[in-house]
């Protein structure tokens, strides 16, 4: 299940000039940047296709979802894989409610 | 926000003389529910506050045992309580390169710490402390490590010259803010490790022995000599017995305020085990030629 390809940043036509670097991603989100690799590791969100390799850029709205996954991994005990999944079953939960509707 | 009495029990739905397990079964499952990035209700996030509430308190025996016996007064009552013991937050975990660490803390702690039943808003961070264990070589020449702590990686500098008990300071590094306040800082203690050859007098000064023949020691002789920093000479003053210090002026531990200790080389007379037959005559002469008896004053 990918659950990127719906609300993720790889789904958007987005500009390559629009992505941001991973400590803007970590700023925005209020997240450490050790934080922030871990969910980066974990697939949480990846780096934008059109960027240079040797310097990944993201898309912006990634800040969101690491300050989600961040929210449920403090609040709620889980590790990194577990506060990833959570993030993607949810995120497949609001395509499935915006299917039915 | 005026305080309002909170029935903790009713929030977490459990009767009045659960036990502890209870508490956090009931805890966890009722923050999963209410949980505001899983739940849309429009009280959602006003609940899960209440709940990490009720939990903080019920959770500690001394915080229930008050809010049991004062209701709606509890806090007030918590108010002229002491702070609670910073130490008391701490375990033990190792560091990935062999070096201590003590360090630790509850993630409902972290979450929901002593002051968690204020109103809502950004709230800093816990800061925390860790050991730092440094060799004496590490520590005068400073350096780089990288510690696991707590499942994330820290890298810290720390500058050459740090001493014992010197607190560095990694802001940002300590436990994370809540609703969006800034994280706490992580204080890291150095740690001197017992040295095999160095021994530490007081706070700044070294002794190492010096180990010198007994030639050496009768007619003086300027010899090499290991420092926390490297090699140095020291000029060993003819009729130098065991045991006289030869000082080297700040080549001790950096001092508060600038300056060093000094590093005092001990005298340490070495005869060989075995001698050739050459050196066996000539030790003959000396006894020969009549040696005060040094236990004579």
């Amino acid at each position: 299940m990918n659950a990127d390809e719906h609300t993720g940043p790889a789904d958007h036509d987005l500009a390559a000039q629009e992505a941001v670097e991973l400590t803007a991603v970590a700023r925005q989100a209020g997240v450490r940047i050790v934080h922030v690799r871990r969910y980066l590791e974990f697939g949480l969100f990846e780096p934008h296709p059109a960027a240079a390799a040797e310097t990944p850029r993201f898309d912006p709205r990634s800040a969101a979802r690491v300050a989600r996954a961040e929210r449920l991994r403090r609040d709620l005990g889980l590790n990194y894989a577990g506060a990833v999944l959570v993030c993607e079953l949810l995120d497949r939960i609001s395509e499935l409610e915006a299917r039915r509707q | 926000m005026p305080l309002s009495y909170t029935d903790y029990y009713e929030v977490l739905g459990v009767p009045r003389d659960a036990d502890q397990d209870t508490i956090r079964r009931s805890y966890r499952k009722l923050a999963r529910k209410y949980h505001p990035d899983l739940n849309d209700d429009s009280d959602a996030e006003e609940r899960f506050k209440e709940l990490g509430e009720a939990y903080e308190v019920l959770s500690d025996a001394e915080k229930r045992e008050r809010y049991d016996r004062l209701g709606a007064r509890w806090r007030e009552a918590e108010r002229e309580a002491p702070d609670e013991n910073f130490e008391d937050f701490f375990a033990h975990q190792g560091f990935g390169d062999g070096t201590r660490v003590e360090f630790g803390e509850d993630l409902f702690e972290a979450l929901f710490g002593p002051r968690a039943g204020r109103a809502g808003g950004p709230l800093r961070g816990r800061d925390r402390e860790a050991v730092l264990e440094l060799s004496l070589e590490d520590a005068l020449a400073g350096g780089r490590r990288r510690l696991t702590l707590d499942g994330r990686d820290v890298n810290v500098n720390f500058p050459a010259g740090v001493r014992d008990g010197q607190l560095i300071r990694l802001a940002g590094q300590g436990g994370d803010g809540r609703d969006g306040g800034p994280s706490g800082d992580l204080f890291l203690r150095v740690a001197l490790k017992p040295h095999p050859r160095f021994r530490r007098r007081g706070d700044h000064n070294l002794d190492v022995d010096l180990p010198i023949t007994p030639s050496e020691a009768a007619l003086g002789a300027t010899v090499a000599v290991e420092t926390p920093t490297g090699t140095a000479r020291v000029r060993v003053p003819a009729g130098s017995s065991s045991g006289r210090r030869l000082r080297l002026r700040g080549r001790g531990l950096p001092q508060r305020g600038g300056g060093s200790g000094d590093l005092h080389a001990i005298v340490k007379i070495v005869v060989p085990k075995e001698l050739s037959d050459r050196e066996r005559e000539l030790y003959g002469q000396l006894a020969e030629a009549g040696a005060r008896d040094p236990r004579e004053a």
